[in-house]
């Protein structure tokens, strides 16, 4: 009962309130039916339509309204979609992103099919799919009329609902209908579409492949109506055409990569793995337990899935090629570049401390290095100004003043037990400990309506081991905690929107997996809790705890790749879970069990695979202001944290 | 709630208390025998289950152990709803921890099970040169609300099992048929009074 209370968001105001919002902004304007002085003679505008909007990335800024046209010319259809100009000045939106995602009028005898999505939360839209396998990005109707659309198109050309998906018109299709249904349309035509037209695809010689129609590259024809191959050719077809930009840097670049590494970045993953590896021996567990009880099948093999979209991980970022990155005067030229070199790599650790400043945004990446120097030298003084207001209280004020006593007391307890095993945090009268007992203090003092949570010695100890310094230290971890705070507020709302996020992602990403928490009485997603709160901190080893952390803090594919680890890991033992029939208290145990034995590499591989093919559906499965994602401004954005104790 | 069959009871047990009272390690003592002077907190919860005999029966606990920052006090029903079996635990060197721990007896006796069977630990009995909470002002508090009263050590082992062992006495037996009421079951004359109080 209270379970559910604290966890559905249905019922939240500020949720409700942003879900509002989102559908208040689609009552826009729409100027149906205007004709444009600017079509050619002769044309005649059949079907127009405002507020037709495509979602390049996930950040609402970014998104690219136009309008939307079909136009007949003598006995031919074509379609229009032109984005507005002037919009989105504030944007980062170039001149060329608008062009490139330009339809300049397709005739509809190059369309193969268009499919109709209509999601539970969000706007109706259409993906158009081409003769060629190349599919537009989908169009979503933020004013409605998607079935104006395939009505109007349906008086002009012919078009018939596909009889294995209702969702699905093909275009055209009078040769065959049956025989040209979605099934044909396997992903390495796609592929082979945006890498070139000639290039060969590497995805049918994987060597792992039960169903292995996808990687047929010869269409091979297959109407059985439950052919997991042909849903899983359907969804990553799809999945193709939501990640648009991302992607195709992605896939050209995993193209150019297996075109000169023969397939070698095909490889199946495992094969490299050292017998020690904890993940590949619970792989072998779950095989086993998969004899045991039958499981509902993964929707998209996590396997599959890295072998075309993960890519292999790179060696971290070197101090040879950081200076590539760094104009004579030290600044960070292109800082989307070393964001992306991070996210796949991370950095050498001796460059950390350096690098870690701008990836938590303690520096701007354009600042000089004397820049740097200045501020550094100003946030210091800030530091020990804030610092003296407690190192200031005298122990007779102190014993009137319960709340710091308090506080204090909460920090001395939790900073002797942080990473004492650590040779840096080791031994009696430790010298660090007392650095993180001051600088946690100074913060709860910085940060008084938050205060101190058990949590922040997590977060700060590994940002201290980085900085060294006391005040940098400090101010890396004000940074982090102006995305991670929520976190620990007392009405547990930032956890509670994560977990939230991370149902929704798990429904979109394995639904069987999904249904089998549902059944469970799993939903609240509490045995993520730790994942979430400290970000993996009590996960892995030290060392990949900061290589994780400075991946996911680029926010290159996503501010919120954190939730696409966590469905990661939950796919890799997905066959366990469900074999075993893990209950709530099993499976906290079993999560929290799995500390120490998950294969860093293999699972960012994984969720940066999940996070391309969610595309836009994921993005939209995560509340805006969800952390680490800065709040939405409300106004309130300091408001006294409600605790009796502190 | 303690099932049983056979019995083979399961019980689940919630350990509630102050952030350092030594929860985590009075669980990792019952269940892995295993002390670190440094035991890291607890960051939302941690599961665990052993299995002890007691003269007439197998009793499997399922411990929940809780994070003990009153911040993640909003998540403590979740894991003492339907527990069995609950123990308090405070610091005998740190009179706050002790405040705490009758705060969670009011909460149980409040919302809890009525049946639950409820034990205050006053843990770091080795402490004895730093204690702040006298035991016998302890034990009158205890008897007065009906809880089974143990000093323990997680460090020295001290009464850590004892304290276990006499739950997993305590906990009803629906069955067989002698005990129809469900009642508690008295092994020890001497404690009858603390249990009988119980559920008042």
């Amino acid at each position: 009962m209270q379970e559910t209370d604290l966890h559905d968001l249905s019922d939240d105001a500020d949720y409700a309130a942003s879900i509002q919002q989102g559908s208040s902004s689609m009552m826009g304007s729409d100027s149906s039916k205007r004709s444009s002085p600017s079509e050619p003679e002769g044309a005649e505008v059949v079907y127009s339509k405002d507020n037709v909007t495509i979602h390049p990335t996930q950040f609402a800024s970014e998104r690219i309204s136009g309008r939307l046209k079909l136009i007949k010319q003598g006995s031919s259809l074509f379609m229009t979609w032109i984005p507005y100009k002037g919009q989105n000045s504030a944007a980062r939106l170039s001149e060329k992103d608008r062009s490139l995602y330009t339809i300049r009028a397709v005739p509809f005898t190059d369309v193969r099919s268009i499919r109709r999505h209509t999601p539970a939360l969000g706007w109706q839209y259409i993906i158009v799919v081409l003769s060629s396998g190349l599919a537009y990005p989908p169009l979503y109707f933020y004013s409605g009329g998607v079935r104006e659309f395939l009505a109007t198109i349906k008086q002009h050309v012919f078009l018939v609902r596909s009889a294995e998906d209702a969702n699905v018109f093909l275009v055209n299709d009078f040769q065959n209908p049956l025989q040209r249904t979605l099934s044909s349309l396997e992903l390495p035509r796609v592929v082979s579409v945006a890498s070139g037209p000639s290039t060969p695809s590497p995805v049918s010689d994987s060597p792992s492949n039960e169903s292995s129609s996808i990687s047929q590259v010869n269409g091979r024809q297959r109407l059985k109506v439950h052919d997991p191959a042909r849903d899983i050719s359907i969804q990553v077809l799809e999945k193709f055409s939501l990640v648009t930009r991302f992607a195709r840097e992605t896939t050209s670049q995993l193209f150019r990569e297996s075109h000169s590494n023969g397939f070698g970045a095909f490889e199946k993953r495992y094969n490299n793995q050292s017998v020690e590896d904890f993940s590949h021996k619970a792989s072998n567990d779950e095989e086993k337990t998969v004899d045991e009880i039958p499981v509902a099948p993964d929707p998209l093999e996590v396997d599959k899935l890295t072998l075309v979209w993960g890519k292999p991980r790179q060696p971290p970022l070197g101090s040879e090629e950081w200076a590539t990155f760094l104009d004579n005067e030290r600044r960070v030229m292109d800082s989307k570049a070393l964001r992306k070199r991070i996210f796949y790599g991370g950095v050498e650790h001796k460059l950390r401390r350096e690098v870690w400043a701008f990836l938590l945004g303690y520096h701007a990446y354009d600042s000089t290095y004397a820049e740097r120097e200045y501020h550094r030298s100003i946030k210091k003084s800030e530091y020990e100004t804030i610092k003296n207001q407690w190192q200031s209280i005298s122990s007779e004020q102190a014993r009137r003043f319960t709340k710091f006593r308090e506080r204090k007391g909460l920090i001395d307890k939790d900073v002797v037990r942080t990473d004492r095993s650590l040779a840096f945090y080791d031994g009696d009268d430790n010298p660090n400990v007392n650095l993180l007992r001051d600088i946690l203090l100074t913060y709860s003092f910085y940060n008084f309506d938050l205060g101190y949570c058990q949590g922040m010695s997590d977060l700060l100890s590994p940002i201290l081991f980085v900085m060294k310094d006391e005040s940098e230290s400090f101010w890396c971890f004000v940074a982090l905690m102006e995305r991670l705070g929520p976190n620990f507020n007392r009405d547990q709302n930032g956890m509670h929107s994560q977990l939230f996020a991370l149902s929704k992602l798990v429904e979109l990403l394995d639904s069987p997996l999904h249904n089998y928490f549902k059944q469970n009485d799993c939903l609240n997603y509490f045995f993520c809790f730790r994942w979430v709160l400290i970000q993996f901190k009590r996960e892995f080893e030290y060392e990949k705890t900061m290589r994780l952390w400075e991946v996911l803090w680029t926010h290159y594919l996503s501010e919120h790749l954190h939730l696409y680890v966590c469905v990661a890991i939950l796919k890799r033992y997905r066959n366990k879970i469900m074999g075993e029939q893990m209950d709530f208290d099993t499976l906290l145990k079993f999560i929290n069990e799995l500390s120490g034995r998950v294969d860093l590499d293999a699972i960012l591989r994984d969720a940066e695979a999940l996070c391309i093919c969610a595309g836009e559906n994921g993005a939209a499965c995560i509340p805006p202001g969800t952390p680490p994602s800065l709040p939405i401004d409300n106004g309130l954005l300091h408001f006294q944290q409600d605790d009796e104790v502190l | 709630m303690a099932t049983t069959g056979n019995k083979n009871i399961n019980a689940k047990l919630v350990l509630l208390g102050d952030v350092g009272a030594g929860k985590s390690s009075l669980v990792l003592r019952f269940v892995k025998g295993q002390f670190v002077e440094f035991q890291e907190s607890t960051i939302g919860a941690a599961f665990f289950s052993q299995t002890l005999a007691v003269n007439d029966a197998t009793v499997k606990f399922e411990i929940w152990d809780t994070a003990g920052q009153e911040r993640y006090h909003s998540l403590a029903p979740m894991y003492y709803r339907g527990a069995a079996a609950a123990i308090i635990v405070y610091d005998i060197s740190n009179q706050a921890s002790f405040e705490r721990a009758k705060k969670w007896v009011q909460e149980l006796q409040a919302q809890g099970n009525p049946n639950m069977v409820m034990a205050l630990a006053g843990n770091k009995a080795d402490l004895l040169d730093a204690r702040k909470v006298p035991a016998e002002a302890t034990k009158v508090y205890a008897e007065e609300n009906g809880l089974f009263f143990m000093e323990t050590s997680a460090k020295t082992a001290a009464n850590v099992n004892d304290i276990f062992y006499e739950i997993a006495k305590r906990l009803p037996r629906v069955q067989p048929a002698p005990n129809p009421s469900g009642m508690v079951l008295m092994d020890r004359p001497g404690e009858r009074t603390a249990s009988s109080s119980c559920c008042a």
